[in-house]
This record gives C-alpha cells, sequence and structure tokens, in this order.
C-alpha cells in the first residue's frame, strides 16, 4: 500500500513538476549532490533564472569555474532573496544537484554564505533531491 | 389645473426614470469586487484547514480525449517521462521562454492579478507577464475574424455573481496538460467568489472534434492583498532545444 502510495505521489509529482518551473529539472541529477566551495565571479539576477557563478580552488591551486542555476527571481524574491543577497567576491558554500550531461553546473539546493546565513533558493520538489551532504 | 397635473406626470415620469437608472446604476456597481492579486489555493503553500474547505471537487483527471488524440497525448506524455527518466528532457514552449496561453495560465504557477475595468477585466500572470484581456457585455467574434494566440479572443458578462467568459482562438501549438486540441476549441470560465476571498475558476473545455465530451477543471485562488506581481521578463534564457528536440543549457566557457 505503501508502495502505491509513493507510486501515485510520484507519478503525480512528475506529472506537476514541469507547471512549478519554466523548464523540466530532469537534466540534474536528483541522486546525489555535491557541495562547491569557491568564490563569486558574478551573481546574474535574471530570470528565467538566477545564476551564480562560482570559481572553485583545487588543492592544487587549480581554479575551475562552475555555473550554478537558482530559481527564477520571482521565487527567489518570495523566498526573501534581494539582487544583492550574493555578491562577487563572497566566499561561499553551495550545494547542487549536478548536471547529468557532465558540463560544469548544477542546480542550486542551497548555499552558505561568509557569515554562515544558509539561503533556501525554494527549489520545487527540493525533498526529492538526495543530498550527498546529509 | 390640466397644466399643472401634465407637469404633475412629467415630473413624476421624469423622477420615475431617475430613480430607474439609479437602481440600475447600482446593480450595475454591484458586481462583485475581484480585483487583486490570487494565488492558487493548495499550489505551493501548505492549506490551513480553513482554506481546505474551499478547494473545488477533485475533479477532470485525464482529458477525456477520443481515441486518436489520445494516442497521441499519450505517445507524447510517455516520451517525456522517458526523457526525463534519462535525465535528457524534451523541450517544450517553455523551454523557449514562451508563455503557457490559455487555459495553462489560470493554473496560476506564479500568482495572478485580475483588474476590473469599465467594460473590461484583465487577468496578469506574472510568469512570461502573461496578459488576457476579456471585453464585457459584447458578442464573441466570428471565429474566422479571430487571429489564432495564445490568449484568444475573450468575451464576458456577469451572471449574478458568476463572470462567465467566453475564449476561442487558441492557437493549436498552445497545450493544456499536453492534450492537443483542433482550432475550433471553446474555453468557458465560469468564475464566482466562494468566499470573500476565495475565488473558483470552473474551466470547461468543449472541442467535440478532440474530446469525447467537454473537459471541465477548477481551479480555486486565494485573494493576496499583501501581495504585488512583480515584473517577469526573460533576459537571459540559457536553456535551448537542441536538434532532436532536447532541453539543453548553455555553460559559459570557463574564463581564462
Amino acid at each position: 500500500m505503501r508502495k502505491l502510495f509513493a507510486f501515485v505521489f510520484l507519478s503525480f509529482a512528475l506529472l506537476v513538476t514541469p507547471a512549478f518551473a519554466h523548464h523540466s529539472f530532469a537534466m540534474f541529477d536528483h541522486t546525489r549532490s555535491v557541495t562547491l566551495k569557491g568564490t563569486v565571479a558574478k551573481f546574474q539576477w535574471t530570470n528565467p533564472h538566477a545564476y551564480i557563478e562560482l570559481d572553485v580552488a583545487a588543492a592544487d591551486g587549480k581554479v575551475s569555474h562552475f555555473t550554478i542555476e537558482c530559481t527564477s527571481i520571482n521565487m527567489l524574491q518570495r523566498s526573501g532573496w534581494r539582487s544583492t543577497s550574493i555578491k562577487a567576491g563572497d566566499k561561499v558554500s553551495a550545494v547542487v544537484a549536478p548536471l547529468l550531461d557532465g558540463q560544469p553546473g548544477g542546480l542550486l539546493l542551497e548555499v552558505t554564505m561568509p557569515d554562515g546565513k544558509v539561503l533556501d533558493p525554494g527549489v520545487p520538489g527540493a525533498q526529492g533531491y538526495k543530498r550527498s551532504d546529509k | 389645473m390640466k397644466n399643472s397635473l401634465q407637469l404633475a406626470g412629467v415630473l413624476a415620469v421624469v423622477l420615475l426614470v431617475q430613480v430607474a437608472v439609479r437602481v440600475g446604476a447600482q446593480q450595475g456597481d454591484r458586481v462583485p469586487d475581484i480585483t487583486g492579486s490570487w494565488e492558487r489555493l493548495g499550489f505551493g503553500a501548505r492549506l490551513t484547514d480553513a482554506q481546505r474547505q474551499f478547494l473545488p471537487p477533485a475533479g477532470g483527471g485525464q482529458p477525456p480525449l477520443k481515441p486518436e488524440p489520445r494516442k497521441e497525448w499519450q505517445a507524447r506524455v510517455q516520451a517525456a517521462r522517458e526523457a526525463d527518466a534519462k535525465g535528457q528532457p524534451l523541450a517544450t514552449n517553455a523551454t523557449a521562454c514562451l508563455p503557457e496561453g490559455m487555459p495553462a495560465m489560470m493554473g496560476a504557477t506564479f500568482p495572478i492579478e485580475i483588474l476590473q475595468s469599465k467594460g473590461q477585466v484583465t487577468i496578469i500572470e506574472e510568469a512570461y507577464t502573461q496578459v488576457r484581456r476579456i471585453l464585457l457585455d459584447r458578442p464573441q467574434k466570428a471565429l474566422a475574424d479571430v487571429e489564432p494566440g495564445f490568449y484568444g479572443s475573450s468575451v464576458g458578462r456577469w451572471e449574478g455573481d458568476t463572470l462567465v467568459v467566453n475564449t476561442i482562438g487558441v492557437k493549436e501549438s498552445v497545450r493544456f496538460q499536453n492534450a492537443p486540441h483542433s482550432p475550433d476549441m471553446k474555453i468557458t470560465e465560469r468564475m464566482h467568489l466562494v468566499a470573500p476571498d476565495i475565488l473558483w475558476n470552473e474551466i470547461t473545455i468543449d472541442d467535440p472534434a478532440t474530446l469525447e465530451k467537454p473537459w471541465t477543471v477548477t481551479y480555486a485562488y486565494r485573494r493576496n492583498p499583501a501581495y504585488t506581481l512583480l515584473e517577469y521578463v526573460c533576459e537571459d534564457n540559457r536553456e535551448y532545444a537542441d536538434d532532436q528536440g532536447r532541453q539543453k543549457i548553455r555553460i559559459p566557457a570557463p574564463q581564462k
């Protein structure tokens, strides 16, 4: 019975998901997350999505660049975000659902600011993403 | 004497007409106030018990499509599901930042605003800044005189406390719940307040070319006077459809 409920819920979730957002989020890995610690190169406040461009330094000093997609700025604002919530130069820790196609990017699930404050981007169906950090 | 009687009679008629006009005007003014920002009830935010009683009866389910369009619909839904499972979602109108159109925009993914002005009700959906204009108390155009569009041509009238809206001329590429429709699709909406700040919109789609019977979906909205709609402009859409019709994201090249 529980399985049936889970199936019905999942079917419903799959059916309604596209309506929540401007596109399907199936291109992101829902089975694991990665935590990226780096310096914000740019916080782009645009629709249909906002983006955090993040430079992540490896132990050997080599810097890789990641593009992190956020929800729409409308959803971010309704979650309390402002265009000034993140600034270039901020050192942040971002938990993202990585892109499945291997490109250096992902969907923002949570970001921890330099002062320790955690910002929730309000991803639709956020509970459907498996967090590797938890 | 005769003259004064005539004068009195004329005065009485004038007074009666004035009273009638005033009463008529008052009745005209008395259409329900549905102006304001509205959020779909039970969409996103958790419902309170007080709100739960205003949820419309669950209805609709699958669109009552005829066998041929049903096959197309099932194939499309199945293809989308399989593509999602592979992590290669199919591109949709939304991928290209195209508006949802009618009647999908009434699903209020983002909040909607209803504005009542003389002879018109205007509905704005925050996502994609979708706007539809419902012209009141006038006949619907002939379908041949309406160019196909995302929102179609809408006319409406108040029947008592219910705003009844007729819409025709929605483009075939504009789909509601993935269901195909013909150019002859007619949408009838019946909007009425079930509580001072709860609005129901009973949407019935008539399209004998594709539907076995009329298809009705009802949405409930909660008025939120504290909310002002935000702007929504697709300023930098990095999602696109590749040549296989799959949705892709453009990641900028690493900065040197």
